[in-house]
């Protein structure tokens, strides 16, 4: 999977939020807000370029004290939502 | 002959240099003409011919039979190609963080491009100075500023209408381009601007903005307070920008945030009716 173009993080009033600024992404017309999980998988994903749900729960597990199944189980979830939104394409 | 004249609007200055029958076209900035003045924001050369190079699309978008296509040259500067009913009227040639900037203006068609490119580069150029260029009817009551924002058709100016007749000394300070800049990061003003749509309402003025209201068409008068992500997503189509050129959208973001804590955001869901600037203004003041 990959990140598509186009998309930013940002802090609205304390809240982290992804918007659609790029060229890409100008009439994506949506707010998603974030919670820390989520903003963290956010910007691994960037990091990581091609990732799998796999790859992003052990950067999870690293960064967070939890166990992998727990990491796999949120970051499917998380992923899953994106795919719909169309932030995140296969 | 060419001329060179300046101008301010919400505090940044600017020069277009152009031949003198261009400033024919132009009644509506002689309300913000100053002296000469050194190193102004931007500056615009207005050349009476056509722009034969070859640009590269990245956008377009279009509104009310006006269409203002994006892209870029070769050698990357920025160009915006103005189109009326289809008709080409001119091309906007931008150089680096848009200081130097060239417009090739297509005969009969001299305001209309005029002042569609100094619209853009005033926006573009003022962004990184904590200043919006919006899209919004705005009215003045004893020295506030009310913003009324909201899609194309939705009834801004109508709303603003039924201020001036209902509500007692005010006053239209712009009927769709108004500026809004924020001082020492704690101030609000809303000023009028040389750009007022159809309304010929070009007022070199000024007062703290209070409130911005988001206008939703409705069988009703209701009025709602927004605050934090929902006052941001109700504010920032009301703003012009180039959001897909990351430096742009980086400082619109952080005006706009600050905007949204500085200054009471509400939704009016309403009828073009006397009862909905009551209710607006009862609410709001």
């Amino acid at each position: 999977m990959r990140r598509k173009k186009g998309f930013v993080l940002r802090e609205i009033c304390g809240q982290n939020v992804i918007l659609g600024e790029g060229l890409d992404a100008v009439d994506f017309g949506n707010l998603i807000t974030l919670n820390d999980t989520a903003s963290f998988l956010f910007s691994e994903a960037e990091h990581q370029g091609e990732f799998s749900a796999q790859s992003l729960a052990q950067a999870l597990c690293l960064e967070y004290d939890i166990d992998f199944p727990t990491a796999l189980n949120d970051t499917q979830e998380i992923l899953s939502s994106w795919i719909k939104y169309g932030i995140v394409e296969k | 002959m060419r001329k060179t004249n300046f101008y301010e609007v919400a505090g940044h200055v600017f020069g277009v240099e152009a031949e003198d029958y261009i400033f024919e076209y132009a009644d509506n900035y002689s309300f913000f003409l100053i002296e000469e003045k050194s190193s102004p924001l931007f500056k615009l050369e207005v050349k009476s011919e056509k722009f034969l190079q070859c640009y590269q699309e990245e956008l377009s978008q279009e509104e009310e039979g006006q269409k203002i296509i994006c892209g870029h040259t070769n050698d990357g500067k920025s160009v915006y190609e103005f189109i009326l009913g289809g008709i080409k009227t001119g091309v906007l040639v931008c150089g680096e963080n848009f200081v130097e900037n060239v417009l090739y203006i297509n005969k009969g068609y001299e305001k209309f491009s005029l002042d569609n490119a100094l619209m853009i580069i005033f926006a573009l150029a003022s962004a990184s100075k904590s200043t919006l260029l919006f899209h919004s009817s705005t009215i003045e009551k004893d020295g506030k500023g009310y913003m009324f924002l909201g899609k194309s058709g939705t009834g801004k100016s109508t709303h603003s209408r039924l201020w001036l007749k209902n509500i007692p000394q005010t006053e239209l300070l712009n009927d769709d381009n108004p500026a809004v800049r924020i001082f020492n990061g704690n101030t609000v003003k809303v000023f009028g601007t040389p750009w007022s749509g159809k309304t010929p309402c070009y007022k070199n003025k000024s007062c703290e903005l209070r409130s911005i209201v988001v206008l939703k068409q409705a069988p009703y008068n209701k009025i709602t307070p927004l605050s934090g992500i929902f006052a941001y997503a109700a504010v920032v189509p009301g703003v012009s920008g180039k959001r897909w050129v990351k430096t742009i959208a980086d400082s619109l973001h952080e005006t706009e945030n600050s905007l949204i804590q500085l200054v009471k955001v509400f939704q009016l869901e309403c009828l073009p009716d006397d009862e909905a600037s009551v209710l607006c203004y009862n609410t709001i003041k």
